[in-house]
């Protein structure tokens, strides 16, 4: 059993398999931000109450404000950065579905409400308005009154390949 | 946030060796610890045992008697488990029905059970499916009932070297119901909620099991109310009755949730729906 203020730990960012010392009394938010410089991932309340900080662990979707970073060693993690296909300068259908759809008003929101976009149609490829509506009660949006973002996720239902969500299920448990 | 020490270990030997030490407190999904470190409520903690790599707390095991329920498991996975969604709706509705599904993917029955909170949403199911805990140190486990775990808000019989490691419930159909009022559905702490179990014998009621959440300093049990139901025939008069006795044995406070008042009222009006709903479905 490990036991330290640095914990050396192994875990999977964005597909790329990873050993790093984080600091463990931070959250996951602070190390991807402050440490990884990946600042996609947004911090809004740090309570999980917003879901700006949404990422994928294991395939579903978590308020990373509310994870100790040491609770990652063994995880598959992914952020906002990881949803873009690697190389090229394209954008992930979901992504595109919210451009599209016009579901980016001030952006700050957006990152979360992909990745729970993306958590959702994993386990669900075809959500009716309802399951939608559900899947993204906590993400919250000051600007664009939801119509929009719902729209989005609909387009990117009917858009999306499994190939767009292969890379996003590794680690997922039956539950 | 300070520096802190994690311990992480990969067995229950380890982790409850690392519990005798009364300074390190176990963190399952953080849900609750992490939201009172960020407003302040409690101390950083020197050191911190993180429960993720336990296996043997994480998983559901099934007898012909017995369901044990390991304390990591998430309101998620309770969601979606065939055999808890046939056995015990009630806390299927209840992990269903709490925060969002980010909170749900992370948020554990353990937790919700330790944190010891009179709202805790699947400690009221957990009340009339009769559960018993498991609580273990290095030195040894002993058993609980659910109802003799709190002892008032937050406040609970776990001593700082123990673990909760096991829940284990009746492996029994039952007939019943979970229901919550919070001010919106998603992200809310309940103001009131009522969970039943309820066993009929024929078209009369042979028993009844109600307990009530967030109207008194642990969640209670409706006693009057379900001595009242006994040997009744289920109709519109006698629900209405039900509805008017439970408000009594509700003892709500006034506090940024809600009134006492509202609560009470509110007690009626969920168990009555309920009722209701159970009748009409056989
Ligand atoms: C935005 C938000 C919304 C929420 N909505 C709801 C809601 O609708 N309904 C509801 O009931 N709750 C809600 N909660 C509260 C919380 O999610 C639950 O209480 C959850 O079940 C806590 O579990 P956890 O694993 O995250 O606990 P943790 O934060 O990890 O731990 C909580 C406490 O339990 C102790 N503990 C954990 N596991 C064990 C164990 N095996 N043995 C002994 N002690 C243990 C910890 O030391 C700590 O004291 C919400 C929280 C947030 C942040
Ligand atoms: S920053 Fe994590 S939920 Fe708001
Ligand atoms: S687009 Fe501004 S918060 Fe959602």
């Amino acid at each position: 059993m490990s036991s330290d203020l640095t914990p050396k730990i192994k875990f999977r960012l964005n597909g790329i398999d990873m050993e790093k010392e984080v600091p463990a009394g931070w959250t996951l938010l602070r190390y991807l931000r402050e440490e990884l410089g990946l600042t996609g991932t947004k911090c809004g309340c740090e309570i999980g109450e917003c879901g700006a900080c949404t990422v994928l662990m294991n395939g579903k979707p978590v308020n990373s404000c509310l994870v100790m970073a040491p609770q990652i060693e063994n995880a598959s993690i992914w952020t906002i950065e990881g949803v873009t296909p690697p190389g090229g300068t394209a954008l992930h259908p979901v992504q595109k579905a919210f451009i599209e759809c016009d579901a980016v008003h001030c952006g700050f929101c957006t990152p979360g409400m992909v990745m729970t976009t993306i958590g959702l149609l994993l386990q669900n490829k075809k959500p009716d308005n309802s399951q939608i509506k559900q899947a993204l009660a906590g993400n919250l949006c000051r600007c664009t009154g939801y119509i929009q973002i719902f729209e989005a996720v609909r387009l990117a239902a009917a858009m999306i390949s499994e190939n767009d969500m292969r890379p996003f299920r590794e680690n997922i448990s039956e539950n | 946030m300070n520096a802190v020490e994690t311990l992480n270990p990969t067995n229950l030997a380890q982790a409850l060796k690392a519990k005798a030490n009364k300074n390190v407190v176990a963190v399952a999904g953080g849900t609750d610890l992490l939201v009172r470190l960020h407003d302040r409520i409690t101390q950083p903690w020197p050191k911190l045992l993180i429960l993720e790599n336990v296996k043997e707390l994480h998983k559901i095991t099934v007898t012909k008697t017995a369901i044990t329920i390991g304390p990591s498991m998430t309101f998620s996975e309770i969601e979606n488990s065939a055999i808890l969604r046939k056995k015990a709706l009630q806390l299927v509705t209840a992990a269903a029905s709490a925060g969002s599904v980010q909170i749900r993917n992370r948020a554990t029955i353990g937790g919700n059970i330790a944190n010891g909170s009179p709202a805790g949403d699947t400690i009221p199911p957990l009340y009339v499916l009769e559960a018993i805990l498991e609580l273990s140190s290095a030195k040894g486990k002993r058993t609980v009932p659910i109802e003799k775990f709190f002892t008032g808000p937050g406040k609970t019989v776990l001593k700082p070297t123990e673990l909760i490691t096991a829940i284990k419930i009746p492996n029994r159909s039952n007939h019943g119901f979970f229901m919550r009022l919070a001010t919106r559905k998603a992200l809310a702490i309940s103001k009131v909620s009522v969970a039943v179990n309820i066993i009929m014998n024929k078209s009369k009621v042979e028993s009844a099991k109600i307990a009530l959440g967030a109207v008194a300093p642990t969640v209670i049990r409706a006693t009057l109310t379900e001595e009242y139901l006994r040997g009744k025939e289920i109709n519109q008069a006698i629900i209405d009755e039900a509805a008017r006795i439970v408000q009594d044995e509700a003892r709500p406070i006034d506090d940024i949730r809600s009134l006492a008042i509202y609560r009470k009222e509110m007690v009626g009006v969920l168990l009555k729906r309920g009722l209701e709903s159970v009748t009409t479905n056989g």
